[in-house]
Protein backbone atom coordinates (compact mmCIF):
# COMPACT_ATOMS: atom_id res chain seq x y z
CA UNK A 1 0.00 0.00 0.00
CA UNK A 2 3.04 2.46 0.67
CA UNK A 3 4.60 1.72 -2.74
CA UNK A 4 1.07 2.70 -3.94
CA UNK A 5 0.61 6.05 -2.24
CA UNK A 6 4.17 6.78 -3.33
CA UNK A 7 3.20 6.17 -6.85
CA UNK A 8 0.17 8.05 -6.67
CA UNK A 9 1.98 10.91 -5.17
CA UNK A 10 4.48 11.21 -7.50
CA UNK A 11 2.22 10.53 -10.62
CA UNK A 12 -0.35 13.42 -9.42
CA UNK A 13 2.28 15.57 -9.43
CA UNK A 14 4.14 15.32 -12.58
CA UNK A 15 3.18 17.86 -14.99
CA UNK A 16 4.07 15.58 -17.97
CA UNK A 17 1.46 12.91 -16.96
CA UNK A 18 -1.88 15.87 -16.85
CA UNK A 19 -0.28 17.63 -20.46
CA UNK A 20 -0.56 13.93 -21.96
CA UNK A 21 -4.26 13.43 -20.38
CA UNK A 22 -5.38 17.00 -21.10
CA UNK A 23 -3.86 16.92 -24.53
CA UNK A 24 -6.25 14.13 -25.35
CA UNK A 25 -8.93 15.13 -23.88
CA UNK A 26 -8.84 18.39 -26.04
CA UNK A 27 -7.75 16.78 -29.05
CA UNK A 28 -11.20 14.34 -28.50
CA UNK A 29 -13.50 17.89 -28.38
CA UNK A 30 -11.46 18.71 -31.49
CA UNK A 31 -11.42 16.43 -33.71
CA UNK A 32 -14.19 14.71 -32.56
CA UNK A 33 -16.94 16.89 -32.31
CA UNK A 34 -15.49 20.55 -33.42
CA UNK A 35 -14.12 20.17 -36.33
CA UNK A 36 -17.08 17.74 -37.79
CA UNK A 37 -19.74 19.56 -36.72
CA UNK A 38 -18.36 22.90 -38.34
CA UNK A 39 -17.73 20.58 -42.18
CA UNK A 40 -21.25 18.94 -41.29
CA UNK A 41 -23.29 21.95 -40.79
CA UNK A 42 -21.55 24.22 -43.62
CA UNK A 43 -20.43 21.34 -45.64
CA UNK A 44 -17.44 23.04 -48.08
CA UNK A 45 -19.20 23.07 -52.07
CA UNK A 46 -18.79 19.75 -53.81
CA UNK A 47 -18.66 18.04 -50.00
CA UNK A 48 -21.50 15.78 -50.40
CA UNK A 49 -20.08 14.40 -54.10
CA UNK A 50 -19.27 10.88 -53.57
CA UNK A 51 -22.21 9.97 -51.01
CA UNK A 52 -24.91 7.44 -52.04
CA UNK A 53 -28.10 9.72 -53.65
CA UNK A 54 -30.00 11.79 -51.25
CA UNK A 55 -27.41 11.63 -48.44
CA UNK A 56 -25.58 14.42 -47.43
CA UNK A 57 -23.01 15.55 -45.06
CA UNK A 58 -25.36 17.04 -42.27
CA UNK A 59 -26.96 13.22 -42.07
CA UNK A 60 -23.56 12.79 -40.47
CA UNK A 61 -24.55 15.05 -37.67
CA UNK A 62 -26.48 12.05 -35.84
CA UNK A 63 -23.11 10.46 -35.07
CA UNK A 64 -22.43 13.39 -32.79
CA UNK A 65 -25.32 13.18 -30.73
CA UNK A 66 -25.63 11.92 -27.17
CA UNK A 67 -27.07 8.61 -27.83
CA UNK A 68 -24.16 8.06 -30.20
CA UNK A 69 -21.17 9.27 -27.92
CA UNK A 70 -20.26 5.74 -26.62
CA UNK A 71 -19.38 4.35 -29.77
CA UNK A 72 -18.70 7.46 -31.65
CA UNK A 73 -15.27 7.49 -28.30
CA UNK A 74 -14.50 4.43 -29.04
CA UNK A 75 -14.60 4.04 -32.38
CA UNK A 76 -12.38 7.99 -32.72
CA UNK A 77 -10.36 6.95 -30.11
CA UNK A 78 -9.49 3.38 -29.28
CA UNK A 79 -6.37 3.10 -31.45
CA UNK A 80 -5.29 7.07 -31.73
CA UNK A 81 -5.92 7.38 -27.91
CA UNK A 82 -4.08 4.20 -27.52
CA UNK A 83 -0.86 6.08 -28.05
CA UNK A 84 -1.46 8.60 -25.36
CA UNK A 85 -1.89 5.51 -22.87
CA UNK A 86 1.27 4.26 -24.42
CA UNK A 87 2.99 7.26 -23.76
CA UNK A 88 1.53 7.38 -20.07
CA UNK A 89 2.74 3.85 -19.79
CA UNK A 90 6.32 4.83 -20.98
CA UNK A 91 6.73 8.04 -19.02
CA UNK A 92 5.94 6.15 -15.46
CA UNK A 93 8.41 3.46 -15.98
CA UNK A 94 11.12 4.77 -18.56
CA UNK A 95 11.77 8.28 -16.56
CA UNK A 96 12.75 6.27 -13.77
CA UNK A 97 15.59 5.43 -15.96
CA UNK A 98 16.32 8.66 -17.09
CA UNK A 99 16.38 10.24 -14.08
CA UNK A 100 18.33 7.27 -11.97
CA UNK A 101 15.59 7.33 -9.62
CA UNK A 102 15.29 3.26 -9.88
CA UNK A 103 18.02 2.75 -7.37
CA UNK A 104 16.37 5.53 -5.23
CA UNK A 105 13.28 3.44 -5.86
CA UNK A 106 14.71 -0.13 -4.86
CA UNK A 107 16.74 1.05 -2.25
CA UNK A 108 13.36 2.32 0.14
CA UNK A 109 11.92 -0.58 1.89
CA UNK A 110 9.73 -3.02 0.21
CA UNK A 111 10.92 -5.41 -2.43
CA UNK A 112 11.10 -4.94 -6.27
CA UNK A 113 8.13 -6.64 -7.25
CA UNK A 114 6.35 -4.72 -4.48
CA UNK A 115 7.12 -1.32 -6.47
CA UNK A 116 6.19 -2.25 -9.16
CA UNK A 117 2.53 -3.49 -7.87
CA UNK A 118 2.57 -0.30 -6.48
CA UNK A 119 3.65 1.49 -10.46
CA UNK A 120 0.75 -0.53 -12.01
CA UNK A 121 -2.05 0.51 -9.21
CA UNK A 122 -0.76 4.30 -10.13
CA UNK A 123 -0.67 3.54 -13.76
CA UNK A 124 -4.45 2.05 -13.47
CA UNK A 125 -5.47 5.13 -11.54
CA UNK A 126 -4.09 7.62 -14.13
CA UNK A 127 -5.77 5.13 -17.22
CA UNK A 128 -9.35 5.03 -15.78
CA UNK A 129 -9.20 9.20 -15.20
CA UNK A 130 -7.56 9.53 -18.87
CA UNK A 131 -10.90 6.65 -20.03
CA UNK A 132 -13.67 8.49 -17.59
CA UNK A 133 -12.28 11.68 -18.76
CA UNK A 134 -12.72 11.03 -22.34
CA UNK A 135 -15.96 9.96 -21.82
CA UNK A 136 -17.50 12.72 -19.85
CA UNK A 137 -15.79 15.45 -22.24
CA UNK A 138 -17.44 13.50 -25.37
CA UNK A 139 -20.74 13.26 -23.78
CA UNK A 140 -20.50 16.48 -22.52
CA UNK A 141 -19.78 17.50 -26.49
CA UNK A 142 -22.27 15.64 -27.93
CA UNK A 143 -24.58 17.16 -25.84
CA UNK A 144 -23.74 20.47 -26.64
CA UNK A 145 -23.93 19.31 -30.52
CA UNK A 146 -27.41 18.43 -29.86
CA UNK A 147 -28.57 21.48 -27.81
CA UNK A 148 -27.08 23.75 -30.67
CA UNK A 149 -28.87 21.93 -33.43
CA UNK A 150 -31.91 21.53 -31.19
CA UNK A 151 -32.18 17.91 -31.01
CA UNK A 152 -33.14 15.77 -28.45
CA UNK A 153 -30.50 15.07 -26.05
CA UNK A 154 -31.08 10.86 -25.02
CA UNK A 155 -28.17 8.96 -23.86
CA UNK A 156 -27.48 5.11 -24.59
CA UNK A 157 -28.37 3.16 -21.35
CA UNK A 158 -26.30 2.86 -18.37
CA UNK A 159 -24.95 -1.08 -19.65
CA UNK A 160 -23.91 0.59 -22.65
CA UNK A 161 -22.11 3.26 -21.00
CA UNK A 162 -20.42 0.81 -18.51
CA UNK A 163 -19.67 -1.50 -21.15
CA UNK A 164 -18.01 1.56 -23.25
CA UNK A 165 -15.93 2.39 -20.28
CA UNK A 166 -14.53 -0.84 -19.73
CA UNK A 167 -13.92 -1.63 -23.89
CA UNK A 168 -11.69 1.43 -23.59
CA UNK A 169 -9.90 0.84 -20.28
CA UNK A 170 -8.74 -2.53 -21.61
CA UNK A 171 -8.05 -1.15 -24.92
CA UNK A 172 -6.02 1.64 -22.89
CA UNK A 173 -5.08 -0.87 -20.53
CA UNK A 174 -3.13 -2.97 -23.43
CA UNK A 175 -1.59 0.29 -24.62
CA UNK A 176 -0.37 1.32 -21.48
CA UNK A 177 0.83 -2.06 -20.44
CA UNK A 178 2.62 -2.22 -23.92
CA UNK A 179 4.40 1.42 -23.21
CA UNK A 180 5.37 0.55 -19.82
CA UNK A 181 6.63 -3.04 -20.59
CA UNK A 182 9.06 -1.64 -23.97
CA UNK A 183 10.40 0.83 -21.38
CA UNK A 184 11.23 -1.88 -18.98
CA UNK A 185 12.76 -3.67 -21.86
CA UNK A 186 14.98 -0.56 -23.11
CA UNK A 187 15.04 0.82 -19.91
CA UNK A 188 14.35 4.22 -21.50
CA UNK A 189 11.82 6.28 -22.37
CA UNK A 190 12.44 7.55 -26.53
CA UNK A 191 13.13 3.68 -27.64
CA UNK A 192 9.80 2.69 -25.62
CA UNK A 193 7.60 5.57 -27.52
CA UNK A 194 9.45 4.84 -30.57
CA UNK A 195 9.15 1.47 -30.71
CA UNK A 196 5.62 1.28 -29.41
CA UNK A 197 4.64 3.81 -32.41
CA UNK A 198 6.16 1.65 -35.08
CA UNK A 199 4.57 -1.77 -33.64
CA UNK A 200 1.05 0.18 -34.30
CA UNK A 201 2.19 1.69 -37.50
CA UNK A 202 4.29 -0.88 -39.30
CA UNK A 203 3.89 -4.11 -38.06
CA UNK A 204 -0.36 -4.01 -37.83
CA UNK A 205 -0.63 -0.98 -39.55
CA UNK A 206 1.19 -1.03 -42.50
CA UNK A 207 2.45 -4.97 -42.51
CA UNK A 208 -0.85 -6.49 -42.29
CA UNK A 209 -3.17 -3.86 -44.70
CA UNK A 210 -0.46 -4.50 -47.74
CA UNK A 211 -0.61 -8.22 -46.98
CA UNK A 212 -3.67 -8.48 -46.20
CA UNK A 213 -4.76 -7.54 -49.51
CA UNK A 214 -2.85 -9.73 -51.37
CA UNK A 215 -2.89 -12.95 -49.24
CA UNK A 216 -6.96 -12.84 -48.43
CA UNK A 217 -8.30 -14.79 -45.53
CA UNK A 218 -5.34 -16.37 -43.76
CA UNK A 219 -3.76 -13.20 -43.32
CA UNK A 220 -7.12 -12.10 -41.46
CA UNK A 221 -6.50 -15.40 -39.54
CA UNK A 222 -2.97 -14.60 -38.57
CA UNK A 223 -4.60 -10.77 -37.82
CA UNK A 224 -6.90 -12.81 -34.99
CA UNK A 225 -4.17 -12.67 -32.30
CA UNK A 226 -2.81 -9.48 -32.77
CA UNK A 227 -3.87 -6.74 -30.13
CA UNK A 228 -4.29 -3.82 -31.92
CA UNK A 229 -6.48 -5.67 -33.99
CA UNK A 230 -8.40 -6.91 -31.57
CA UNK A 231 -9.37 -3.34 -30.32
CA UNK A 232 -10.76 -2.85 -33.68
CA UNK A 233 -12.68 -5.80 -33.17
CA UNK A 234 -13.69 -4.62 -29.45
CA UNK A 235 -15.13 -1.12 -30.57
CA UNK A 236 -16.67 -2.48 -33.26
CA UNK A 237 -18.78 -5.22 -31.35
CA UNK A 238 -20.64 -1.72 -30.18
CA UNK A 239 -22.44 -1.31 -33.48
CA UNK A 240 -22.28 1.51 -36.34
CA UNK A 241 -24.46 4.98 -35.96
CA UNK A 242 -27.61 4.00 -38.51
CA UNK A 243 -26.86 6.99 -41.36
CA UNK A 244 -30.10 7.52 -43.32
CA UNK A 245 -30.38 3.90 -45.07
CA UNK A 246 -26.42 3.73 -45.38
CA UNK A 247 -25.34 0.10 -44.60
CA UNK A 248 -23.88 -0.99 -41.56
CA UNK A 249 -21.03 -3.61 -41.51
CA UNK A 250 -21.31 -6.37 -39.05
CA UNK A 251 -18.10 -6.58 -36.67
CA UNK A 252 -15.19 -8.95 -37.84
CA UNK A 253 -14.91 -10.75 -34.83
CA UNK A 254 -17.29 -10.93 -31.42
CA UNK A 255 -16.54 -8.80 -28.30
CA UNK A 256 -15.47 -11.99 -26.04
CA UNK A 257 -12.73 -13.67 -28.34
CA UNK A 258 -11.29 -9.69 -28.31
CA UNK A 259 -11.50 -9.12 -24.65
CA UNK A 260 -9.89 -12.89 -24.06
CA UNK A 261 -7.07 -11.54 -26.31
CA UNK A 262 -6.02 -8.24 -24.98
CA UNK A 263 -5.96 -9.90 -21.65
CA UNK A 264 -3.64 -12.01 -22.51
CA UNK A 265 -1.59 -9.59 -23.76
CA UNK A 266 -2.34 -6.85 -20.62
CA UNK A 267 -1.20 -10.27 -18.47
CA UNK A 268 1.98 -10.83 -20.75
CA UNK A 269 3.29 -7.34 -20.21
CA UNK A 270 3.02 -7.29 -16.42
CA UNK A 271 4.94 -10.79 -16.33
CA UNK A 272 7.57 -9.39 -18.80
CA UNK A 273 7.78 -6.08 -16.50
CA UNK A 274 7.87 -8.41 -13.53
CA UNK A 275 10.04 -11.23 -14.81
CA UNK A 276 12.82 -8.70 -16.16
CA UNK A 277 12.69 -6.26 -12.92
CA UNK A 278 13.63 -8.70 -10.73
CA UNK A 279 16.29 -10.42 -12.33
CA UNK A 280 18.05 -7.47 -13.87
CA UNK A 281 20.85 -5.74 -12.11
CA UNK A 282 19.88 -1.88 -11.48
CA UNK A 283 23.68 -0.58 -12.83
CA UNK A 284 22.82 2.78 -13.43
CA UNK B 1 29.47 25.78 8.10
CA UNK B 2 27.67 22.51 10.03
CA UNK B 3 30.70 21.83 12.65
CA UNK B 4 33.99 22.64 13.72
CA UNK B 5 36.45 21.38 11.42
CA UNK B 6 37.19 17.73 11.64
CA UNK B 7 39.90 15.91 13.70
CA UNK B 8 40.62 12.36 13.09
CA UNK B 9 38.34 10.06 14.90
CA UNK B 10 39.93 7.32 17.42
CA UNK B 11 40.11 4.10 16.56
CA UNK B 12 37.96 1.91 18.34
CA UNK B 13 37.39 -1.72 19.40
CA UNK B 14 36.69 -3.84 16.25
CA UNK B 15 34.78 -5.91 18.48
CA UNK B 16 31.13 -5.40 18.20
CA UNK B 17 28.78 -6.73 16.40
CA UNK B 18 29.02 -7.49 12.49
CA UNK B 19 26.22 -5.16 10.47
CA UNK B 20 27.63 -5.88 7.37
CA UNK B 21 29.36 -9.53 6.42
CA UNK B 22 30.15 -10.65 2.97
CA UNK B 23 31.96 -13.95 2.49
CA UNK B 24 33.35 -14.99 -0.97
CA UNK B 25 31.14 -12.11 -2.92
CA UNK B 26 31.99 -12.06 -6.37
CA UNK B 27 30.52 -10.43 -8.97
CA UNK B 28 31.24 -11.44 -12.81
CA UNK B 29 30.26 -9.78 -15.99
CA UNK B 30 29.39 -11.36 -19.02
CA UNK B 31 32.15 -9.72 -20.73
CA UNK B 32 34.76 -11.27 -18.36
CA UNK B 33 35.16 -8.38 -16.21
CA UNK B 34 34.99 -9.67 -12.67
CA UNK B 35 34.27 -6.60 -10.96
CA UNK B 36 34.28 -8.00 -7.34
CA UNK B 37 36.19 -11.54 -6.70
CA UNK B 38 35.89 -12.90 -3.85
CA UNK B 39 35.27 -10.27 -0.95
CA UNK B 40 35.30 -11.29 2.64
CA UNK B 41 34.47 -7.81 4.67
CA UNK B 42 33.07 -7.07 8.11
CA UNK B 43 31.86 -3.85 9.23
CA UNK B 44 31.49 -3.63 12.83
CA UNK B 45 28.14 -1.27 14.73
CA UNK B 46 29.09 1.85 15.07
CA UNK B 47 31.81 2.12 12.62
CA UNK B 48 33.11 4.62 10.37
CA UNK B 49 34.02 2.30 7.78
CA UNK B 50 36.38 3.79 5.13
CA UNK B 51 36.06 1.99 1.92
CA UNK B 52 38.87 2.98 -0.25
CA UNK B 53 40.61 2.34 -3.80
CA UNK B 54 41.05 3.95 -7.03
CA UNK B 55 38.24 3.98 -9.65
CA UNK B 56 36.87 1.02 -11.06
CA UNK B 57 38.04 -1.26 -8.05
CA UNK B 58 34.83 -2.14 -7.39
CA UNK B 59 33.97 -0.04 -4.54
CA UNK B 60 30.66 1.09 -6.30
CA UNK B 61 29.62 -2.73 -7.37
CA UNK B 62 29.79 -4.08 -3.98
CA UNK B 63 27.98 -1.47 -2.63
CA UNK B 64 25.44 -1.87 -4.49
CA UNK B 65 25.20 -5.65 -4.04
CA UNK B 66 24.88 -5.18 -0.17
CA UNK B 67 22.08 -2.81 -1.68
CA UNK B 68 20.16 -5.85 -3.33
CA UNK B 69 20.75 -3.36 -6.45
CA UNK B 70 23.23 -6.09 -8.40
CA UNK B 71 22.98 -9.68 -7.63
CA UNK B 72 25.94 -11.36 -6.54
CA UNK B 73 27.48 -14.39 -8.94
CA UNK B 74 28.60 -16.14 -6.12
CA UNK B 75 29.25 -15.63 -1.97
CA UNK B 76 26.90 -14.21 0.81
CA UNK B 77 26.10 -11.03 2.11
CA UNK B 78 24.37 -9.84 5.45
CA UNK B 79 23.04 -6.55 5.88
CA UNK B 80 21.79 -5.56 9.15
CA UNK B 81 21.07 -9.63 9.46
CA UNK B 82 18.84 -9.04 6.37
CA UNK B 83 19.84 -10.72 3.06
CA UNK B 84 20.76 -7.29 0.41
CA UNK B 85 17.60 -5.90 -0.76
CA UNK B 86 15.16 -7.53 1.37
CA UNK B 87 12.63 -5.39 3.22
CA UNK B 88 14.21 -6.85 6.51
CA UNK B 89 17.29 -5.17 5.33
CA UNK B 90 16.72 -1.61 3.60
CA UNK B 91 14.59 -0.70 6.36
CA UNK B 92 16.98 -0.36 8.08
CA UNK B 93 19.41 1.38 5.93
CA UNK B 94 20.05 4.63 4.38
CA UNK B 95 22.00 4.72 1.22
CA UNK B 96 23.82 6.65 -1.35
CA UNK B 97 24.89 5.43 -4.61
CA UNK B 98 26.94 7.28 -6.50
CA UNK B 99 25.05 10.95 -7.89
CA UNK B 100 21.53 11.49 -5.20
CA UNK B 101 18.80 10.92 -8.17
CA UNK B 102 15.57 12.74 -7.36
CA UNK B 103 12.47 13.35 -9.33
CA UNK B 104 13.29 17.15 -10.76
CA UNK B 105 9.88 17.86 -11.13
CA UNK B 106 9.54 17.88 -7.24
CA UNK B 107 10.78 19.91 -4.29
CA UNK B 108 13.43 18.69 -2.18
CA UNK B 109 10.71 18.48 0.66
CA UNK B 110 7.83 16.22 -1.71
CA UNK B 111 10.96 14.17 -2.60
CA UNK B 112 11.54 13.34 0.96
CA UNK B 113 7.96 13.32 1.73
CA UNK B 114 7.84 11.07 -1.01
CA UNK B 115 10.43 8.26 0.15
CA UNK B 116 8.45 8.60 3.85
CA UNK B 117 5.63 7.45 2.03
CA UNK B 118 7.59 4.74 0.51
CA UNK B 119 8.92 3.53 4.02
CA UNK B 120 5.82 4.43 6.20
CA UNK B 121 7.99 6.84 8.31
CA UNK B 122 6.40 9.95 9.85
CA UNK B 123 6.18 12.72 7.71
CA UNK B 124 7.88 14.57 11.11
CA UNK B 125 11.16 13.19 9.81
CA UNK B 126 11.22 14.88 7.06
CA UNK B 127 11.85 18.30 8.63
CA UNK B 128 14.21 16.59 10.92
CA UNK B 129 16.34 15.62 8.15
CA UNK B 130 15.95 18.54 6.44
CA UNK B 131 17.33 20.44 9.29
CA UNK B 132 19.60 18.27 9.86
CA UNK B 133 21.46 19.39 6.79
CA UNK B 134 20.16 22.58 6.48
CA UNK B 135 18.55 22.30 3.54
CA UNK B 136 15.25 23.39 4.97
CA UNK B 137 15.44 27.30 3.35
CA UNK B 138 15.62 25.31 0.21
CA UNK B 139 13.18 22.97 1.03
CA UNK B 140 10.10 24.03 -1.32
CA UNK B 141 12.26 24.55 -4.63
CA UNK B 142 12.30 22.29 -6.99
CA UNK B 143 15.18 19.73 -7.04
CA UNK B 144 15.94 20.65 -10.79
CA UNK B 145 17.24 23.93 -9.42
CA UNK B 146 19.34 22.30 -6.87
CA UNK B 147 23.04 22.86 -6.91
CA UNK B 148 25.58 19.66 -6.41
CA UNK B 149 25.97 20.42 -2.97
CA UNK B 150 22.68 20.90 -2.19
CA UNK B 151 21.37 17.47 -4.45
CA UNK B 152 24.44 15.69 -2.18
CA UNK B 153 23.12 16.71 0.92
CA UNK B 154 19.13 16.14 -0.23
CA UNK B 155 20.34 12.62 -0.58
CA UNK B 156 22.23 12.68 2.84
CA UNK B 157 18.63 13.69 4.43
CA UNK B 158 17.00 11.19 2.02
CA UNK B 159 19.51 8.43 3.71
CA UNK B 160 18.60 9.54 7.22
CA UNK B 161 15.17 9.83 6.74
CA UNK B 162 14.48 6.08 7.99
CA UNK B 163 16.77 6.99 10.69
CA UNK B 164 18.98 3.71 9.49
CA UNK B 165 21.24 1.74 11.52
CA UNK B 166 23.46 1.66 9.03
CA UNK B 167 24.75 4.40 6.07
CA UNK B 168 25.62 3.61 2.90
CA UNK B 169 27.57 6.45 1.53
CA UNK B 170 28.89 5.81 -2.11
CA UNK B 171 31.91 9.10 -2.94
CA UNK B 172 29.71 11.15 -1.16
CA UNK B 173 31.61 14.40 -1.88
CA UNK B 174 32.00 14.25 -5.42
CA UNK B 175 31.13 17.37 -7.11
CA UNK B 176 31.67 19.14 -4.54
CA UNK B 177 33.60 22.11 -3.77
CA UNK B 178 35.98 22.58 -1.18
CA UNK B 179 33.74 24.08 1.30
CA UNK B 180 31.13 21.65 0.54
CA UNK B 181 33.10 18.95 1.08
CA UNK B 182 33.80 20.42 4.31
CA UNK B 183 30.22 20.37 5.40
CA UNK B 184 29.76 17.01 4.49
CA UNK B 185 32.54 15.62 5.74
CA UNK B 186 31.75 17.32 9.29
CA UNK B 187 28.03 15.85 8.96
CA UNK B 188 29.03 12.22 8.50
CA UNK B 189 31.35 12.75 11.43
CA UNK B 190 28.42 13.79 13.37
CA UNK B 191 26.42 11.15 12.29
CA UNK B 192 28.63 8.26 12.71
CA UNK B 193 28.84 9.35 16.53
CA UNK B 194 27.50 6.84 18.98
CA UNK B 195 25.79 3.30 17.51
CA UNK B 196 24.95 4.42 14.02
CA UNK B 197 27.40 2.64 11.73
CA UNK B 198 28.76 4.27 8.35
CA UNK B 199 29.86 2.33 5.16
CA UNK B 200 31.68 5.36 2.74
CA UNK B 201 33.34 4.89 -0.17
CA UNK B 202 36.11 7.08 -1.34
CA UNK B 203 38.83 7.60 -3.23
CA UNK B 204 40.21 11.04 -1.25
CA UNK B 205 42.44 9.84 1.29
CA UNK B 206 42.20 13.37 3.26
CA UNK B 207 38.83 12.24 3.47
CA UNK B 208 38.97 8.98 4.56
CA UNK B 209 42.02 9.70 7.14
CA UNK B 210 39.60 12.23 8.96
CA UNK B 211 36.35 10.41 9.04
CA UNK B 212 36.87 6.60 9.24
CA UNK B 213 37.88 4.35 12.26
CA UNK B 214 39.12 1.95 9.96
CA UNK B 215 39.31 1.25 6.30
CA UNK B 216 39.87 -1.65 3.82
CA UNK B 217 41.32 -1.18 0.69
CA UNK B 218 39.93 -3.02 -2.73
CA UNK B 219 42.35 -3.19 -5.47
CA UNK B 220 40.66 -5.07 -8.31
CA UNK B 221 37.59 -6.19 -6.97
CA UNK B 222 39.82 -7.68 -4.01
CA UNK B 223 40.58 -6.55 -0.70
CA UNK B 224 44.23 -6.22 -0.46
CA UNK B 225 44.23 -4.84 3.30
CA UNK B 226 42.37 -3.65 6.35
CA UNK B 227 42.53 -2.16 9.50
CA UNK B 228 42.75 0.83 11.63
CA UNK B 229 44.76 3.88 10.04
CA UNK B 230 47.26 3.24 12.10
CA UNK B 231 47.38 -0.36 11.75
CA UNK B 232 48.48 0.62 7.75
CA UNK B 233 50.56 3.10 8.00
CA UNK B 234 52.77 1.12 10.95
CA UNK B 235 54.51 2.53 13.42
CA UNK B 236 56.23 6.00 13.26
CA UNK B 237 59.82 6.06 13.10
CA UNK B 238 62.16 8.70 14.01
CA UNK B 239 64.78 10.40 11.79
CA UNK B 240 68.07 11.37 12.82
CA UNK B 241 70.61 13.04 11.35
CA UNK B 242 74.16 13.39 12.83
CA UNK B 243 77.92 13.91 13.28
CA UNK B 244 79.89 11.93 13.31
CA UNK B 245 78.04 9.19 11.82
CA UNK B 246 80.03 6.26 13.39
CA UNK B 247 79.61 7.62 17.41
CA UNK B 248 75.97 8.39 16.47
CA UNK B 249 75.47 4.79 14.94
CA UNK B 250 77.26 2.62 17.87
CA UNK B 251 75.21 4.77 20.60
CA UNK B 252 71.84 4.38 18.87
CA UNK B 253 72.23 0.96 18.38
CA UNK B 254 73.21 0.35 21.65
CA UNK B 255 70.32 2.53 22.77
CA UNK B 256 67.68 0.96 20.14
CA UNK B 257 69.26 -2.40 19.23
CA UNK B 258 71.04 -2.71 16.60
CA UNK B 259 68.20 -4.01 14.49
CA UNK B 260 66.04 -1.27 14.72
CA UNK B 261 68.86 1.33 13.24
CA UNK B 262 68.85 2.23 9.55
CA UNK B 263 71.71 4.04 8.32
CA UNK B 264 69.72 5.58 5.16
CA UNK B 265 72.41 7.10 2.26
CA UNK B 266 71.36 10.16 2.71
CA UNK B 267 73.49 10.15 6.07
CA UNK B 268 70.40 9.91 8.62
CA UNK B 269 69.08 7.09 10.41
CA UNK B 270 66.22 5.86 10.96
CA UNK B 271 65.14 4.25 14.35
CA UNK B 272 62.05 2.33 14.95
CA UNK B 273 61.77 3.59 18.48
CA UNK B 274 58.96 4.71 20.62
CA UNK B 275 58.70 8.86 19.52
CA UNK B 276 58.63 9.68 23.39
CA UNK B 277 62.36 8.64 23.71
CA UNK B 278 63.03 11.18 21.57
CA UNK B 279 64.71 13.66 23.90
CA UNK B 280 66.38 11.22 25.87
CA UNK B 281 67.87 10.08 22.84
CA UNK B 282 68.76 13.62 21.71
CA UNK B 283 70.16 14.38 25.23
CA UNK B 284 72.50 11.37 25.33
CA UNK B 285 73.84 12.00 21.57
CA UNK B 286 74.91 15.70 22.65
CA UNK B 287 76.53 14.29 25.82
CA UNK B 288 78.11 12.16 23.75
CA UNK B 289 79.63 14.58 21.67
CA UNK B 290 77.52 13.79 18.51
CA UNK B 291 75.80 17.29 16.74
CA UNK B 292 72.78 16.54 16.02
CA UNK B 293 71.20 18.95 13.17
CA UNK B 294 67.62 17.15 12.33
CA UNK B 295 65.67 15.16 14.68
CA UNK B 296 62.24 14.01 14.06
CA UNK B 297 59.26 11.74 13.63
CA UNK B 298 58.60 10.26 10.06
CA UNK B 299 55.66 8.52 9.64
CA UNK B 300 54.31 7.41 6.25
CA UNK B 301 50.96 9.28 4.79
CA UNK B 302 48.12 7.02 3.84
CA UNK B 303 48.68 8.08 0.51
CA UNK B 304 51.94 6.10 0.05
CA UNK B 305 50.47 3.08 1.85
CA UNK B 306 47.63 3.66 -0.47
CA UNK B 307 50.03 3.38 -3.24
CA UNK B 308 52.07 0.57 -2.39
CA UNK B 309 48.64 -0.94 -1.73
CA UNK B 310 46.88 -0.56 -4.87
CA UNK B 311 49.82 0.25 -7.14
CA UNK B 312 48.68 3.13 -8.68
CA UNK B 313 48.35 6.87 -8.59
CA UNK B 314 45.44 6.98 -10.72
CA UNK B 315 42.31 7.78 -8.92
CA UNK B 316 44.05 10.03 -5.72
Amino acid sequence: MNAFSGELFKTARRPAVWVCVIALLAVAVTIGYFIPWLVYSHPPPGASQGLPKGTTLADFKVTLYPLNFVRQTLQQWGVLGGVFALILGVLLQGSEYGWATIKTLYTQRDGRLVMLAGKLGALAVVVLVLVVGLFAVDAVASTGVALIDGKSVSYPDAQTIVQGLGAMYLIYGFWALFGFALATLFKQSAMAIGLGLAYALVIEGIIFGVIGALGGDWVKKVQEWFPIANTGYLTNSFGQARIRDLPTTQPYADATHAVAVLFFYVIAFVVVSAVTLKRRDVTN
Amino acid sequence: MIAPAPTRVPATTSAGEAVVETRGLTKHYGNGIIAVDDLDLVVRRGEVYGFLGPNGAGKTTTLRMLLGLIRPTSGTASVVGGEPGSPASLSKVGAIVEAPAFYPYLSGYDNLRLLAIYCGVPLERVNAALDQVELTPRARHKFSTYSMGMKQRLGIAAALIKEPHLLILDEPTNGLDPQGMADVRNLILGLGKGDRTVLVSSHLLGEVEQMCTRIGVIQKGKLVAEGTIDDLRGAATLSIRAEPAETAMSLLAAEAGADHVTRLPDGTFNLKVELKRSAELNRKLVQAGVEVSELHASERSLEEVFMELTGTESGL
